[in-house]
């Protein structure tokens, strides 16, 4: 498959995971305003800063949906990039903080957490954020692909330049 | 062998030619995100991102060390031993050193050995450890820099420049790093300015996390409250007060990925310092405040305090108790209002009061410290200039939320 080939694809999937981004946080933000909870099956959005992690991901929406246009030009990928960090900045924090609190033995417990204690601190249900994360770790490949367009570009100036000499 | 200018200019020119390579400068990636957080449109919205994480990672790491080990450790372990091998059980050097021999928890005892070192080792060094190592993460990664850039055209109205946000963020979860980090400021006059701002401004996060418990609704609007009061008083230092507030320019590196042996470096010279400077002056507090409770001063103080309380501030007089537990533990008081009858709009007007009052001990602390830098006059404009402002604005700012539920017939 060429290039512009898989830019265009990447187009379409951040345009559709940008949509659902977005999505997410004016729930998240209208669920933080309004002082609600929404559990859903294994996902739920409450928490005491739903408001700003609904401000997070709306705004992440946007700079995935702005760059769009005119997809492979190195600004618009590092909308990507922003973006995709700023969901795996609420992820990271999230995993960060679930790993934190299984090792303690809580107020009445020991040290350490019993073993089912340690397991319950990860089971379901969870912030939409980490459902998100692995869609946007396409990133990567699109960091990837720009890096190799640009050393291919940079390849072929230094022959235009020692064939011109 | 001596060369004329010519030939000097000659041999750069073919040195240049040999080892320079010309070419058009293109913006690699990492350039163009460089770029796109400084610009208020892609910068501000990264911005909240990046202090959202810096928050969680404040709670999450302080809330491991402190819940998750230190409390157990004095209360369970340290607590129970002092008290029962330290002699004079009652006495008055028991008092101030091991304080209330009946307390289950290291939070109320009060004494320089129990509720001192507790403050100062299982609350506020964990809070310190988890800020400093962020901060130094966004410091050598290169973000700090544009931060600032992003956050100095607003932080200029009132005096201030870009690198004040340092001491801004740091006092979101402590306010005695964040005394310390004035410093960075240029002039007197801005540091003043900063310390007292965020004294009076700025909840802990301690404070904070039990805010949240405390009134969950509402945590929102006594931020915005608190943070307008910030400007405006801001505003109002910098008209009145005399000195410069100079304009810095920024040197804004490019991003490069922190090196795990300058960050560990940092934070121990940072660390130590908090060791060697700030922890004797929380332990110092303790004792000012329980002696001030032996000899019922504070006892005077409440009920001096008590008509104004009820009459002006619209809260009812139980209050006093917390208030002045503020001046110990700030989070503590804010608990303790949880416990008092009082309407949901009283309630968040002692909220806000425990936020405005006094600065708790170990700020109150670092700010005698840092004013040392002027021998004892300069302790003394520092430390009562900060109290004047203070009662100007507990009285006004405080008032004025107590205007705004009369106004809209709540009160």
């Amino acid at each position: 498959m060429d290039t512009n080939a898989k830019f265009m694809i990447g187009r379409m999937y951040f345009s559709i995971f940008g949509l659902v981004v977005l999505g997410i946080g004016a729930a998240e933000i209208l669920l933080g305003v309004t002082g609600r909870n929404l559990e859903w099956g294994i996902m739920e959005m409450s928490g005491e800063f739903l408001l700003w992690r609904g401000l997070i991901l709306f705004f992440a929406g946007a700079f995935y949906l702005s760059s769009i246009e005119n997809f492979s030009d190195i600004h618009q990928q590092a909308k990507i990039v922003m973006a995709s960090m700023m969901i795996w900045i609420i992820a990271g924090m999230q995993i960060f903080s679930m790993i934190l609190e299984s090792i303690p033995g809580g107020e009445e417990g020991g040290w350490l957490n019993t073993f089912e204690g340690f397991l319950a601190t990860y089971s379901a249900p969870y912030i939409p954020s980490l459902f998100l994360l692995p869609f946007s770790l396409v990133v990567l490949y699109y960091i990837k692909l720009l890096k190799e367009v640009e050393e291919k570009r940079l390849k072929e100036e230094s022959l235009r330049t020692e064939v011109k000499a | 062998m001596r060369l004329t200018v010519d030939e000097r200019w000659d041999l750069i020119d073919k040195i240049a030619n040999q080892t320079v390579k010309y070419g058009v400068y293109r913006h690699t990636l990492k350039d163009a995100i460089a770029e796109l957080t400084v610009k208020p449109l892609t910068g501000i919205p990264f911005a909240i991102a990046v202090l959202y994480g810096f928050w969680s990672f404040f709670c999450a790491f302080a809330g491991f060390f402190t819940d998750g080990f230190l409390v157990k450790l004095f209360d369970n372990h340290w607590l129970p031993w002092l008290q029962e091998v330290f002699p004079g059980k009652g006495g008055w050097v028991y008092y101030i050193l091991v304080g209330d021999p009946m307390a289950d928890n290291c939070f109320e005892a009060f004494g320089m050995l129990t509720s001192g070192l507790f403050v100062a080792i299982g609350v506020v060094l964990p809070a310190i450890v988890a800020f400093y190592l962020f901060l130094i993460i966004l410091e050598d990664s290169g973000y700090l820099p544009r931060l600032a850039v992003l956050v100095d055209t607003v932080l200029h109205k009132i005096g201030l420049h870009g690198f004040a946000v340092v001491p801004m963020i740091l006092s979101l979860g402590c306010n005695v790093p964040a005394v310390a980090a004035t410093r960075t400021l240029e002039t007197r006059k801005q540091r003043f300015m900063m310390a007292t701002l965020l004294a009076i401004f700025i909840p802990c996060g301690a404070q904070l996390g039990i805010m949240l418990e405390v009134i969950p609704g509402y945590v929102g609007f006594v931020m915005i409250y608190l943070l307008a009061g910030f400007f405006v008083l801001g505003f109002i230092l910098n008209k009145l007060i005399p000195g410069k507030s100079p304009e810095i320019l920024l040197d804004v590196p490019p991003y490069q990925m922190p090196t795990a042996r300058n960050v560990m470096r940092k934070l121990w010279v940072r660390v130590r310092s908090f060791f060697t400077v700030a922890i004797p002056f929380v332990l110092l507090g303790v004792v000012i405040v329980n002696i001030m409770y032996l000899t019922g001063f504070l006892d005077w103080l409440a009920d001096v305090f008590e008509p104004i309380l009820c009459g002006w501030f619209g809260v009812p007089k139980e209050t006093v108790g917390p208030l002045i537990a503020a001046f110990l533990r700030k989070d503590l008081a804010v608990a303790q209002l949880s416990a008092i009858e009082m309407s949901t709009y009283q309630l968040v007007t002692s909220v806000i009061l425990v936020s405005l009052y006094f600065p708790c001990v170990a700020t109150f602390a670092m700010l005698i410290k840092e004013g040392r830098e002027g021998g004892w006059k300069g302790v003394a404009q520092y430390l009562f200039g900060s109290l004047a402002t203070l009662i100007v604005v507990v009285f006004l700012w405080g008032g004025l939320v107590h205007l705004i539920w009369i106004i809209l017939g709540v009160a």
